[in-house]
């Protein structure tokens, strides 16, 4: 804002200043006037500059610098659409190298103008020029190459005549001649053809080089005689004196007759003929004649065009010049061929002749050489000879050396591996008579695991028969001791005995019952035979619990029992099998199992007896349940027996 | 003879009647042997305090072997017999 403002008042102020200043000199003539608009000027330069400078300056410091940027679009005035400017012409992308590469460009495209502006229009003439310059450098380019062309051709003809006439020369001497006049006319035959292509790169040179028809006259007639030059020298290889007489006629007996017939259309396109034979004109003067007339016919057109019939005169003049020229080239053409002809002979005779001479010289020194490198061939033979030998020698030393060193270390090697190899067979043969034998031991020891196992069954069967015999045998023993026998008698030996029996078979079952039998005295009161248990009852047992059988169970006093012993003599005495609860009938039928051999029933029955036959029973019932205890555990010792005998076999 | 060597069950009625037997013989002997002191010395030479005292010692003879048979009669106690078997 403050710039802006300032740079406006600045402007305004200059303005007025401007226009006071000219006001004031229209009112007063001030001596100081021219001084002031110089100092407004500079003022307002100074200051749209700075200005200017800061806008474009700080441009291109806010597209580098974006707090800058900031700080320009708000806070300076234009600043958003100077930016804005800046971006379209890209400005944020523009480098210092850009910069004065562009600065450059415009100088120099700048100068281009001035220079223009000032100096006219030399650019057409330059281009006039350049295209000028183009043709003819085009034009000369074909002619070179055609004449290099040319000029390779005559080369290779002339080497090959060359080497074939050395070639015959070195063989052939004798029939030099002959061959060497067969080659002549072959080499005029190559010099015809010769003649011939260039008359024909003559004849098509002539057709492109007119057609820049406006350029100065001194090119193509510059191309013209740098075309013919070459074509002498060509020609010089074989013939030195012919060129000059013999290539001109082609070249301008020809184009002629197409400048007569051309020249009605086309009257500018005659060029002086006289001036380009001058050079020639000296050797003949008909062809500087001939050039004259055509010179002059052609002036004659140029004066008037439409004098065609007048001019057959001198067309007729210039045939004849034409027919004597050709009958002077023809005579020509004979003289020189015979002197070329002569002097070809006399060429050949003169080569043949150093030729044998250099033939001659040649074979000496070759058979010098020859010698020479004989010896020294033989020298240096000898010398390698020796000089390999040595070598060799030296070589089968280190070689034989090599050889029985790495012999050695194979002999060696071999005896190592052999050894190994032995080794490896002793110890395989050792492992298979192991494996064998130890197959053979396996086998025997399961064999012998076999019969051990059977005989360690064997003895255990033996072992557990003996056992179950032994405790057969206690069993019998106690049985018979305890139970069998007809006294009463202790037998705590023989339970001991097959108690210990039980213990080692490890019968748990026998053991028990044993050990049970045991904790009790009956072992060593012994136990009543049945036989005696029955009479005892049935004398003294039965009778007197029949003489109380009537005395009730309570309150039995001594008139009771005196009754029941009256009146039980006055009852009848039951026997058998007898139902009922009354104490005679249980006695009955006690009496009964006894008679039956079944002491557990009669005691059973006895057993549920009350009041005084009870008591009366008492010594009877406790001599019958010890009875029937050992032979309940010695039934069940009886059947563990019996199982583990069946349990053995 | 009985007291060294225990008598089997079945004997043990027949002891019982032989001891009251000779309990009896006894005190009736010493009941009739003292009647006859008393009925010299006191009562003239008269019957009937011998019959009295003969009396006397067979009650008490009757007595101690009835209890012999039924230990569990005491004299002035009488048993009811839901809870005799209990008192057994």
């Amino acid at each position: 804002m403050l710039c802006a403002s300032t740079t406006r008042q600045v402007a305004s102020s200059a303005g007025r200043n401007v226009f006071k200043v000219t006001r004031r000199r229209l009112a007063t003539e001030a001596p100081a006037a021219p001084k002031k608009p110089r100092i407004v000027r500079r003022i307002f330069f100074a200051t749209t500059a700075l200005t200017g400078s800061f806008y474009v300056g700080s441009a291109f410091l806010a597209f580098n610098n974006p707090e800058y940027y900031d700080f320009f679009t708000q806070n300076v005035p234009l600043g958003q659409t100077v930016l804005e400017y800046g971006e379209e012409n890209n400005w944020d992308t523009v480098t210092v190298h850009s910069v004065i590469d562009y600065t450059v460009r415009t100088t120099t495209s700048l100068k281009d103008f001035v220079m223009e502006k000032v100096n006219g229009a030399p650019t057409a003439v330059k281009e006039a020029k350049e295209a000028a310059e183009k043709a003819a450098h085009d034009a000369k380019d074909v002619a070179m190459k055609t004449i290099e062309s040319s000029k390779e051709r005559a080369k290779d003809v002339a080497a090959q005549v060359k080497t074939e006439v050395q070639k015959e020369e070195d063989k052939l001497t004798g029939k030099a001649a002959a061959i060497a006049k067969h080659q002549r006319e072959q080499l005029l035959d190559g010099v015809g053809d010769l003649v011939r292509k260039a008359e024909e790169a003559l004849a098509s040179n002539p057709v492109s080089s007119p057609n820049p028809p406006n350029n100065p006259p001194g090119v193509p007639s510059e191309i013209d005689a740098s075309i013919l030059t070459p074509k002498a020298e060509t020609k010089d290889v074989y013939e030195a004196p012919l060129p000059v007489g013999f290539e001109p006629p082609p070249g301008f007996s020809r184009p002629p007759p197409a400048k007569k017939e051309t020249p009605p259309p086309k009257y500018a396109e005659l060029p002086l003929v006289a001036p380009a034979v001058s050079a020639l004109a000296s050797s003949e003067p008909v062809i500087s004649h001939l050039a004259g007339t055509i010179d002059n016919l052609a002036s004659f057109l140029k004066t008037n065009p439409e004098a065609a019939s007048r001019v057959t005169d001198v067309l007729d003049l210039a045939k004849e010049d034409l027919s004597s020229l050709a009958q002077r080239i023809e005579s020509v053409k004979e003289e020189e061929r015979r002197g070329l002809e002569q002097k070809l002979d006399e060429q050949t005779r003169e080569y043949t002749i150093k030729l044998l001479e250099i033939e001659m010289e040649s074979q000496d020194r070759l058979d010098n050489q020859e010698e020479e490198f004989r010896k020294l061939f033989d020298l240096r033979q000898s010398q390698l000879v020796q000089s390999y030998r040595q070598k060799l020698e030296e070589e089968l030393k280190t070689q034989t050396e090599l050889i029985n060193e790495r012999l050695k270390n194979e002999v060696i090697a071999q005896g190592i591996e052999l050894q190994r190899r032995w080794i490896r067979e002793v110890k395989m043969r050792v492992e298979e008579e192991r494996g064998g034998r130890l197959a053979k031991i396996d086998e025997l020891s399961a064999h012998l695991k076999r019969i051990e196992r059977v005989a360690l069954d064997n003895s255990a069967y033996l072992d557990e028969n003996i056992r179950v015999h032994a405790l057969w045998s206690a069993i019998r023993a106690l049985s018979s001791s305890a139970l069998s026998s007809p006294v009463r008698k202790p037998f705590r030996e023989e339970l001991r005995v097959a108690r210990h029996i039980a213990a080692a078979r490890e019968d748990p079952v026998v053991v028990t019952a044993l050990e049970s039998l045991e904790a009790s005295e009956v072992p060593d009161v012994g136990v009543e035979p049945f036989a005696d248990l029955a009479s005892w009852y049935t004398t003294s047992v039965a009778p007197k619990v029949s003489n109380v059988a009537l005395v009730p169970d309570r309150d039995a006093g001594l008139l009771s029992h005196l009754a029941s012993h009256l009146l039980s003599s006055f009852r009848f005495k039951r026997h058998g099998f007898v139902e009922g609860n009354d104490v005679l009938s249980v006695l009955s039928r006690a009496e009964y199992y006894l008679n039956e051999k079944d002491l557990d029933s009669a005691a059973r029955e006895l057993n549920q007896l009350n009041g005084t036959a009870k008591v009366m029973l008492h010594d009877w019932l406790e001599a019958a349940r010890r009875r029937l205890e050992v032979e309940q555990a010695l039934e069940v010792v009886h059947t563990q027996a019996t199982l583990a005998s069946l349990l053995v076999i | 003879m009985s007291s060294t060597k225990p008598v089997s069950s079945e004997d043990i009625l027949g002891q019982k009647y032989d001891r009251c037997l000779a309990d009896f013989v006894v005190k009736a002997g010493v009941g009739f042997s003292a009647g006859v002191v008393a009925s010299v010395i006191f009562f003239r030479r008269r019957t009937w305090p011998i019959a009295l005292s003969t009396g006397f010692g067979a009650g008490a003879a009757y007595a101690d072997c009835d209890r012999s048979f039924n230990p569990a009669r005491v004299p002035g106690t009488r048993i009811i017999p839901a809870p005799v078997s209990e008192a057994k």
